[in-house]
Formats: C-alpha cells, structure tokens, sequence
C-alpha cells in the first residue's frame, strides 16, 4: 500500500480524489429526489421505448396479476421479450444474436433511475412515477 | 533489425490484447453496474502507446478491435461501433496526457483518465444510438468503477513496463 501511495503524484491524488467526489456527488443527488417526492409508485407507470419510440406505457398497478405480463419487442437485431410482475420489470430474454445480453444481466427494476438498456436492439425500460402531488401544501 | 524487432513487439501486443479482450468478455462485471468492465484490453493500449507513441499505439489498437470483433462476428455492428468509441476517445485522451502531462501524472493516473473517458466514449455513444437520455443514470456508477479498474490497470502496466524496459525492448526507440 506504501508503495502504491510512492508511485501516485500529486496530480494522480487529485484526479482521484475529484472522480470519487464527483461520481459519489451524482449518485447521491438522484436519491435525495426520490425520497422529497414520494412514493407515488402505486401510480407509476413501465416505459417500453424502442428505436427512439415509445411502443408501450404500462401502469404499475396491471402487473399485480397471477401470471407475469410478456410483452414481445421487436427491434434491428430481432425480438426481445420484457416481463413485468408484481411492480418489477426485467428483460426476460434478449435476442441470441445480442453477444452481450447486458438487458438480461441487468435483472430487475422496481424504482425511477435506473434503465434496462439493450444497446444492440435499441431498446430502453424505465419506471416512471407519477407527478408528485402536493396535498393542498402551496410554495 | 530495428523494424523487425518493432513489427514482433506490435503483433505480440495485439495478440496479448485479443486475449485479454476475450478474457474480460468471460467475466460477469454486468451485475455490478450493467456495461461495467475490468478494461483489461487497455494495459496493452496504454503498453502502446509508451512503447511506440502515437502511430504504434493507434494500430495496435484498431488492429486488437477490428481483430476481435472479426472473431467475435460483431464487426460493423452496434457493439463493433461501441468498442470503437470507447477506445478511441481513451486513446486519444491517455496518449494527449502521456505526452504532453507526463511530468504531472503517472501512468497510474493516466490510466483512470483513459478508463473515465472509455466509459464516457461508449455512454455517449449509445445515447446516440437509443436516443434516450436516462442512460446517463449509469455514468456516475460506471466513473467510481473506473477509478479502481482504471488503478489495476495502471498498476499491471507500470509493473509490465519496467521489466520490458529491462530485457525485451532494448532495441526499439522510445520516448
């Protein structure tokens, strides 16, 4: 450890220190947001885009069934299948000629912020909440 | 004898690069942060770049992309452009700081800037591609990754240099 500290100039020390700052600062911040607006989660929504288009808005409140919602995308390098259950979706399958399958490996989502994001297919998911209300309180 | 001995070193490192590329793509990193990676493939471009400057570098590190998406079967394709992206932007950042900041930082530093700027390359690039601003959600999850990955690989190459130095590349001019 002492040698790694020998081998770091001052410059090294400082672009670290600023990246870890910065990054910590940005990851943070999001959450901060989440927790002042609310859970309004009940009335989100699942956002399907693919090729730059919304092709589908799923309530939040659907996917509360017996059985898990499958819905087929289709996109440039063939059809992904996206499954939504219980408040949560995921990309259940990606097409086998996606040499990554990063969607897949992603699992689930159940919150606003993080996005499935299948590069190669052009497809993104994300959670949507709904607007936050403000019980009567005036700014 | 000097461009033989240069021509070797380069295909050596290309093919060291095609290992470790394909090594990396066998290990899970996407549960951490999806589209996280260890950036092992870089040791050798940033080898590249000390060993042999810009024009070296450069073709080492097209020749190991080209390579390995020919391998792969992804040449030309949306991944084949991501790897491009990436790369390029960290090559050119590494090499700008090497050469022109290398009193300020070490290869250590040098080598988180190109893991920052590979992760920012590839980002900016797939926003393009899904035309949906939330990916950046990820950006700052994947720079805090880029500082211990971005050590590793720093340290690997510092380490691989100067026992290089000492008994392979006697021969070749570099700066």
């Amino acid at each position: 450890m002492d040698k790694l500290w020998n081998l770091l100039t001052l410059y090294d020390k400082i672009l670290i220190v600023l990246l870890l700052l910065g990054s910590v600062f940005f990851i943070v911040l999001p959450l901060i947001g989440l927790t002042t607006e609310g859970n309004n989660l009940i009335d989100g929504e699942i956002v399907i885009q693919s090729s730059g288009i919304i092709q589908a808005r799923i309530p939040l409140s659907d996917t509360y069934g017996d059985k898990a919602l499958r819905i087929e995308i289709a996109g440039p390098i063939g059809t992904s299948i996206v499954e939504a259950f219980q408040g949560r979706v995921r990309m259940f399958e990606a097409p086998e000629s996606d040499p990554e399958k990063i969607c897949e490996k992603t699992g689930w989502i159940d919150q606003p912020g993080p996005m499935i994001i299948c590069v190669p297919n052009q497809i993104s998911i994300w959670i949507e909440a709904a607007e936050p209300e403000f019980d009567g309180v005036s700014w | 004898m000097e461009r033989t001995r240069k021509i070797v070193l380069i295909s050596l490192l290309v093919s060291l690069g095609l290992i470790l590329h394909f090594v990396e793509a066998m290990l899970p990193m996407a549960f951490i942060v999806p589209g996280a990676k260890l950036g092992l493939a870089n040791i050798v471009s940033l080898m590249g770049i000390v060993l042999f400057g810009f024009q070296g570098g450069f073709l080492i590190l097209m020749m190991r992309i080209i390579l390995a998406s020919l391998m792969a079967g992804t040449l030309m394709t949306i991944n084949f452009y991501l790897s491009i992206a990436g790369g390029l932007l960290s090559f050119l950042f590494m090499y700008g700081a090497y050469y022109y900041l290398g009193k300020r930082f070490s290869l250590l530093g040098i080598s988180i800037l190109g893991a920052v700027f590979h992760n920012l390359g590839q980002i900016v690039t797939a926003y393009y591609i899904i035309a949906n601003p939330g990916i950046f959600y990820y950006l700052p999850y994947l720079i805090l990754l880029a500082v211990p990955t971005g050590l590793g690989v720093g340290l690997v190459t510092y380490y691989t240099l100067s026992y290089l130095n000492r008994y392979f590349v006697k021969g070749v001019e570099h700066v």
